[in-house]
Formats: structure tokens, C-alpha cells, sequence
């Protein structure tokens, strides 16, 4: 990824956000990384919990010294408004009627306490475009339900399908309606700028994490709706191709190591089995064909995995490939950074933090021919831009903004 | 009933990593043609089948995941299919693809190709690792794109091996990346008057489920380990998901001014069906800190939590916890889903007549528009998945293939 600046695909698009945690502010960095400017309304009184959550106990701390909140809101512009003050409220009225687009993630009802919601806004402003995110939705009987990932994972079907058949449910890791939900908004979001570049008109989008959830598990609920079968937890196998599995390898700095192999059809199996030198466990005719590596799959996973264990992760997974199946190994959360694809792609980048000095931050997985992404500034000290964006935005004057200031409107 | 994208051509070449894509294009209001190969695309031909029988129209992940989509068969392998599909992509806005890096470009049908045939095109490729780099040609699929993106790493018990969700979660997420680069690009056009080609790499899409912890691993150290159902905090493992009477469901005993009142009414809950400890009721909860807590202290709290689980249902346990404001959530199978009264209050699924096969109930609109102007903008689904070939004549004919020159082109093989 580049870090040099440069005009960016949404180089004047300008998007005001409400809300914290991951679900709302993963979403408009997609803007911020391609050039829009990205403004988050922020409030001492009631930060985001990721400013304020300690990872380490040698966190630096403060509002400032979070690393979470930092790595998922580099690119953007902060303004601090104590909401519980009129002159504050009326502040974020008067930009929310000159963005293109409002994100925010609050619990549903929240931003119409300030008149902020897109009834009232829209009165004024009929192209607004505005998307609201929660876990259920902005209506039906459980709109309220208060929940975070962890809740949008159960109750979206995530949990049920990620274990072993013999165990209880789990993960997947990271919570993963918070990792979905951000991509659903960005595209909702984009499609409504579109939309109102064409015409004139803004919309409201209402995007609850649950649905978008269920909609990834479409699979999962034709299986039922169509023959009554509840899809289950498999670990890592597969309906249809066999072997399909993560294997032990020989251990390396004292961390366990794993390689992923998955079988896809009968000619990687060929292809597995030379890679293989052809021992007698892998060679029976029925095993030439998914039907019969699928039926005879726990003892030739079984015997896969006696194979890969001596072995270390990463050159049997270039072996392997090299021979056409396909394998990989399975990288840490450090390994990541390393991984050469990855540099490849500049997945990771560095800013420098006034507070907690360079760090990695990550972009999205997408490239375009014309335009590379690019992180110019770290995440925001909580009203870092208060006063550009009031001044640039609004076109307030210095010395209002700081009786403004004076009575802690802006905090 | 338009949608956002109304009016937007897409062609969809796409196999099962990128069915998504065009699904939630589609129910935006794009026209989205899918392209098949004459025998079908390789989805079709896997089961589960609908009511078990094994038909190229009744695949299950093919009917889930191809709504509000046309379909059309074409081979691109043929000179003829190759010379048509550009005569499409001329007047298409969008092209969806998921095959290896090259593949398209092999055909005569790559991005220099489409953009020189189509200078306002976007060209989006779905593929494991991205069209370049040192991977590139490195074959990938859900498990070992997983595999390299951390997310395998950490997911599972510490005592077996790492783990994938038991569907393609890897697919997910790089459906919708691709979907949102589509839709940037797009919004560039509109400045620039050019198409883009849109390289989406599924590893890299798998690193953001990571929740930032990849990029913290460098300020941190934390390389990431398994928990099973269980959340690391800094002393000690605690529960995530607990047994129930009849299921599980998700609770998490950590501390914080979000979880502060859902912790509180869970201790009265407990109390009021005389389950919690003197020791729990005088827990100060806006003080409780789970980092701080040894994994002895935390097994003791978790022991009360859990009895109490052990005595109620899920749908009891979710009723309660509508009811209560619990931060508590049953892991739910397409069971409970499907009878989820709040997705029935939102009129989430939709029952779609699948012409000689039935009505299948799905999923529906991935989002809703509440706006005035939302009969321009709906999300919606605006149609089963296509049979196969149910719309080559009706697409064609937009091009001007007549019906004499369809029918030698069937005879062909190329449709």
C-alpha cells in the first residue's frame, strides 16, 4: 500500500459518523482510504469503548492510546461534541446537512433523541444519504435486543456451523458479523451515492447484521427449508472433497505448526499421491474417485497426517503446490506481516501515531487498475479537527468556536 | 421497483467463491446475467440436492445463491462463445469473474481486451491470492486461503486443529469486497468516464475478520491462539459459549460500561429463580474487571452462570434476554432462524416459486430501504435462480442473434 498522497478514487465525497466499536467505523474506511473525507463525531463524555479498551497492561492509555481504535480509524477526522448540550446537537445538525452521507451504528432510536435521525434530516435535505447498522434492525419486536458480535455471530447461525461434530460450538475467530456487516454498508453506501448522482434522491438504509449474516448462510437454510436437514458442524471437512484437512508439521521456534490441505478433485488427488510417492495406504483404486476418499476419509486423513508431521509447514506447502494441490500453511497473527503474498499485495502499512508512535494498519483486500488506496494520517486524537471542520465546513469564525469551546460544547 | 443499480448491466462469470457478488448486485436492482458453460456451472452439479434428487436445477447452493440473477449458457473455450461474450461485455457496465489469474486472458477475453473492446467496463476478479505476486499462481480455495489469512489460526480447540467455519466464510467475504469494489469503481466512472479492473484477493479479505488483532500482533506480541468456546482475556480463559437445556447460547461474563446493565439483570434473572450465589448478588458490577481476575475466580463465577444456563432453553433464555436487555444470544441453526419471529416482523424471507420444482423459502432482501424515495432504491430479491440456459434466447436477442443463428449456435455446442 502507498503512503505517499494522492488524489484518491472518492476524492470529494465527504461522510459523517456516528458510532463506534467495528460494525459502523470498518465501513467508512473504505471511503477514507480512497480519499474521502471521513468524519467521526465524537464525544468525551461517552467515547468509543475502543479508545478506552486496554489490550496490554503497559497500554499507554488515555483516549488517544488505544491501539484497536487506532489501527480501524486511520484516514479519518475527528470532532469532539458533547451531545448532551443543544448548541452541540445543533452543530452536528448543520453538518449532517452538508455531507454527502451519514453512517452511524447506534442502538435504533438513538440518533431521533437528537433530531438526527433521517425523518427529520430529510425534511431539510431531500438527498440525503444515510445508512443505520445495528444488530437486528431499525424495527420488529427485537430491534432493541442489545448485543455485540459475539451475539451477531450466534444468532445469524455462525456458531452452530463452526466446531467438530463431537464438540460444542465456537468461533469463527473475531466475531463475524462485525467483519460483514462493514462490507454490506460500504456497498449499500456506494450504491446510494450512485444512485443519488444520478437522480438527485438520497434513501435511508436500514442494515441489520443479523440478516446479512443469514444472507452469507443462504445454503445453510435451503438445506432446511428445502428437505428439513439442519446443517451442522463438520470441523474441517467437506461435503464433497476429501482429504480436507489441517495437519500437524514439525514444530518450529517451540510453536506448533499446521498445514491446510484440501483435495478438490480426482486429478489433485493424483497429483496428491505422487507428491506422496505413491505409498500403498494411498494408492487402492476406490480412492481414485471423491465417492471413495470420502467413505474411506478417517483413515486416509489419518495416515495424510502421520506424513505431514515430520515435516515443516511452509516448504511442504510450496512442495505441494508446486505439484498442483493445493496446501498452505497456517499462518499467526505475526506471520501474517511476513507472508510474501501479503507484502505483495501492501496489505499492511505504517503511520505514525502521535501517541503510540508508528503502527501497522491494515487496508481491504481490493485493488483497482487506476487507483492504489493509501494511508495518509494515524486515527484521530478525540477532536483533533474540531475546529478545521467547523471552520471549513461550516464556516465558523475563530472566536465563536471558542466560546463554543468556553462552554463545553466541544468535548 | 428499480433499486440502486437499476439499469446496470453485469455479467457474471463467476464459480461458487463469487455467487455472492452478483447476488447482492442483483438485489440492487442491477440486471445480472449469469454465464454458465453449456454443461452448467460445476455448483450445479453437487448436492445437497432439493428433495434429493440429483438435477442440475435443484442444487441447493446453486438455488441459495443465485437469485435476481438471468442466466445464460456460453462457451468461452469457443471461438463463437469468446466473439459473443465480447459482443456482451460491449454494452455491459460490469463483468464478474473468479477464475485463476490468466484464465480469461488465455481465452482472448482478459482486461486489456474488455477495456480496449469497452473503455467504461469494470472488470472485477475474485481469486485466492490476487492477480499478482509471488502466490499468484498458487492454487486456494476457502480452507487454505483461511489458512493464510491468521483467522484459522485462532479459530478452534486448543487441543485439536485450527478450523474453518463449515461453510466458506473465505467466499463471503470476498464476495462482498468484490461487490464493494465494483461499486467504487463505478462511482469513479462517473468522474472519470473509465472502468477499472477490481483485484480482490480472498487471503487478504480473511485478514479484517481478524478484528485488527494482525495488525495490533506488531505492538503487542500476540501471536493469536485457540480458545475454543472459550475468550483469552489477560489472566485467564473465560466462557463464551455455554451449554443450555437443549443448545447453546452465547454469553460473555466481561466487564465494561457497554455490558454493565446486561450483567446486572442477568444476576437478578438468576436470583429471581434463587441461582445466584450471596457472592454474585453483591457483585459490583460496574467495578468488575475480567482482566484482573485469576482463572480460580473466574471458574467460580462461571460454575454459578452456567448451572443456571444448564436449567433453561434457548428460546427461554433468548426470551429473557429480549425481554431484560441480557447481552445473551442462543448459537442458533437455520431452525431457529427460519422461525425467528423478529425476521418475520421484518419480512426477511421470501418464498420463491421455482418453476416444476416447488416453493423454496430463502433469505430476502439483504438490507431495507425505510426512505419515501425506497420504490427507487429497494433491496430486493427479483427472482429465483436461473434454469439453465432459461434466458440465452432473451439475452442474445439483446444483441442481435436471431433465432436462426441461436439454433446453429446450439447445435454447435457453444450455447
Amino acid at each position: 500500500m502507498t503512503t505517499t498522497p494522492h488524489g484518491g478514487l472518492l476524492d470529494g465525497f465527504t461522510i459523517l459518523e456516528f458510532g463506534g466499536g467495528a460494525a459502523g467505523p470498518v465501513a467508512t474506511r473504505y471511503f477514507a482510504d480512497h480519499g474521502a473525507t471521513v468524519i467521526r463525531v465524537e464525544s468525551r463524555q461517552r467515547p468509543d469503548f475502543l479508545r478506552i479498551l486496554k489490550l496490554t497492561p503497559d497500554t499507554k492509555g488515555g483516549l488517544d492510546g488505544g491501539e484497536h481504535f487506532a489501527v480501524l480509524n486511520a484516514n479519518k477526522r475527528s470532532v469532539a461534541l458533547n451531545l448532551g448540550k443543544p448548541e452541540a446537537v445543533a452543530i452536528a445538525r448543520r453538518l449532517a446537512l452538508v455531507v454527502d452521507a451519514i453512517a452511524e451504528n447506534f442502538a435504533p432510536g438513538a440518533m431521533a433523541k437528537w433530531g438526527l435521525d433521517y425523518a427529520s434530516l430529510v425534511r431539510e435535505r431531500s438527498d440525503l444519504v444515510m445508512i443505520s447498522t445495528c444488530l437486528n434492525g431499525q424495527t420488529g419486536p427485537q430491534r432493541f435486543y442489545p448485543g455485540f458480535g459475539g451475539q451477531g455471530s450466534a444468532l445469524s447461525g455462525f456458531n452452530h456451523l463452526t466446531g467438530w461434530p463431537d464438540r460444542e460450538p465456537l468461533g469463527p475467530y473475531g466475531t463475524i458479523t462485525d467483519s460483514l456487516s462493514p462490507r454490506f454498508a460500504a456497498l449499500l453506501l456506494a450504491g446510494a451515492l450512485l444512485h443519488r448522482g444520478r437522480t438527485g434522491r438520497g434513501q435511508h438504509i436500514d442494515l441489520s447484521q443479523v440478516e446479512g449474516g443469514i444472507t452469507c448462510l443462504s445454503e445453510a437454510i435451503a438445506t432446511f427449508t428445502a428437505n428439513g436437514e439442519v446443517l451442522g458442524r463438520m470441523g474441517n471437512r467437506s461435503r464433497h472433497a476429501a482429504p480436507h484437512g489441517v495437519f500437524r508439521c514439525a514444530d518450529e521456534d517451540g510453536r506448533e505448526r499446521w498445514i491446510a490441505i484440501a483435495v478438490h478433485d480426482d486429478l489433485a488427488w493424483a497429483r496428491l499421491v505422487d507428491a506422496l510417492g505413491s505409498p500403498g495406504w494411498a494408492t487402492p483404486p476406490e480412492l481414485a474417485t471423491a465417492a471413495g476418499r470420502l467413505a474411506a476419509v478417517d483413515g486416509l486423513e489419518a495416515a495424510l497426517a502421520e506424513w505431514t508431521r515430520p515435516q515443516a509447514a511452509r516448504p511442504l506447502a510450496e512442495r505441494l503446490q508446486a505439484a498442483g494441490v493445493d496446501a498452505a500453511p497456517v499462518l499467526d497473527l505475526r506471520d501474517v506481516h511476513d507472508d510474501p503474498q501479503i507484502a505483495h499485495r501492501g496489505h499492511f502499512g505504517t503511520v505514525r501515531h502521535p501517541v503510540l508512535g508508528d503502527h501497522p494498519a491494515e487496508t481491504h483486500a481490493i485493488r483497482f487498475s487506476a487507483m492504489a488506496p493509501a494511508l495518509r494520517t494515524p486515527a484521530p486524537r478525540l477532536g483533533e479537527h474540531t475546529d478545521a471542520v467547523l471552520r471549513d465546513l461550516l464556516g465558523l469564525p475563530d472566536h465563536e468556536i471558542t466560546s463554543l469551546r468556553e462552554a463545553g460544547v466541544l468535548e | 421497483m428499480r433499486g440502486s443499480l437499476h439499469g446496470l448491466r453485469v455479467l457474471d462469470l463467476t464459480g461458487e467463491p463469487g455467487f455472492l457478488t452478483g447476488m447482492l448486485l442483483g438485489e440492487m436492482g442491477a440486471d445480472v446475467v449469469k454465464v454458465e458453460p453449456p454443461a452448467g456451472d460445476p455448483a450445479r452439479h453437487r448436492g445437497p440436492y432439493w428433495g434429493e434428487v440429483a438435477d442440475v436445477e435443484r442444487s441447493l447452493v446453486w438455488l441459495a445463491m443465485n437469485g435476481s440473477k438471468r442466466g445464460l449458457t456460453l462457451d468461452l473455450d469457443a471461438a463463437a462463445g469468446g466473439d459473443l461474450f465480447l459482443r456482451l461485455a460491449e454494452r455491459a457496465d460490469v463483468v464478474l469473474e473468479t477464475e485463476a489469474p490468466g484464465r480469461l486472458a488465455a481465452r482472448g477475453l482478459g482486461w486489456d481486451v474488455l477495456h480496449a473492446r469497452n473503455p467504461r467496463l469494470v472488470l472485477a476478479s475474485l481469486t485466492p491470492w490476487g492477480q499478482t505476486g509471488p502466490y499468484a499462481g498458487w492454487r486456494g480455495s476457502d480452507l487454505t486461503v483461511i489458512a493464510m489469512s491468521g483467522n484459522l489460526h485462532c479459530t478452534g480447540d486448543p487441543d485439536r486443529a485450527p478450523l474453518r467455519c463449515s461453510l466458506p466464510v473465505s467466499h463471503f467475504h470476498g464476495s462482498i469486497e468484490a461487490a464493494v469494489g465494483v461499486a467504487f469503481a463505478l462511482l469513479a466512472r462517473e468522474r472519470t468516464g473509465e472502468g477499472q479492473h477490481v483485484d480482490v484477493a480472498m487471503q487478504e479479505a480473511m485478514v479484517m475478520p481478524n478484528m485488527a488483532t494482525a495488525s495490533m500482533s506488531m505492538m503487542t506480541g500476540n501471536r493469536g491462539a485457540r480458545a475454543g468456546a472459550f475468550f483469552r482475556q489477560t489472566k485467564s480463559v473465560q466462557r463464551e459459549i455455554w451449554p443450555c437445556a437443549d443448545g447453546y447460547v452465547s454469553f460473555a461474563l466481561r466487564g465494561g460500561p457497554a455490558r454493565v446493565p446486561g450483567l446486572v439483570a442477568m444476576t437478578k434473572y438468576m436470583s429471581e429463580h434463587g441461582m445466584a450465589s450471596e457472592k454474585l448478588r453483591a457483585t459490583d458490577w460496574k467495578a468488575y474487571n475480567h482482566n484482573l481476575l485469576s482463572q480460580d475466580e473466574v471458574d467460580a463465577l462461571s460454575a454459578e452462570f452456567g448451572a443456571f444456563f444448564r436449567t433453561k432453553t434457548m428460546t427461554e433464555l433468548f426470551q429473557a434476554a429480549c425481554e431484560r436487555n441480557l447481552m445473551l444470544a442462543p448459537a442458533n441453526t437455520s431452525r431457529e432462524i427460519v422461525a425467528s419471529e423478529q425476521l418475520a416482523a421484518r419480512r426477511f424471507f421470501v418464498d420463491l416459486e421455482h418453476p416444476g420444482r416447488g416453493v423454496l423459502r430463502l433469505p430476502g432482501a439483504f438490507a431495507q430501504i425505510t426512505s419515501d424515495d425506497a420504490d427507487a432504491t429497494t433491496v430486493a430479491v427479483r427472482g429465483p435462480a436461473p434454469r439453465l440456459g432459461e434466458h440465452t434466447a432473451a439475452v442474445l436477442g439483446e444483441i442481435g442473434v436471431d433465432a436462426a443463428v441461436l439454433a446453429r449456435l446450439r447445435a454447435e455446442g457453444v450455447l
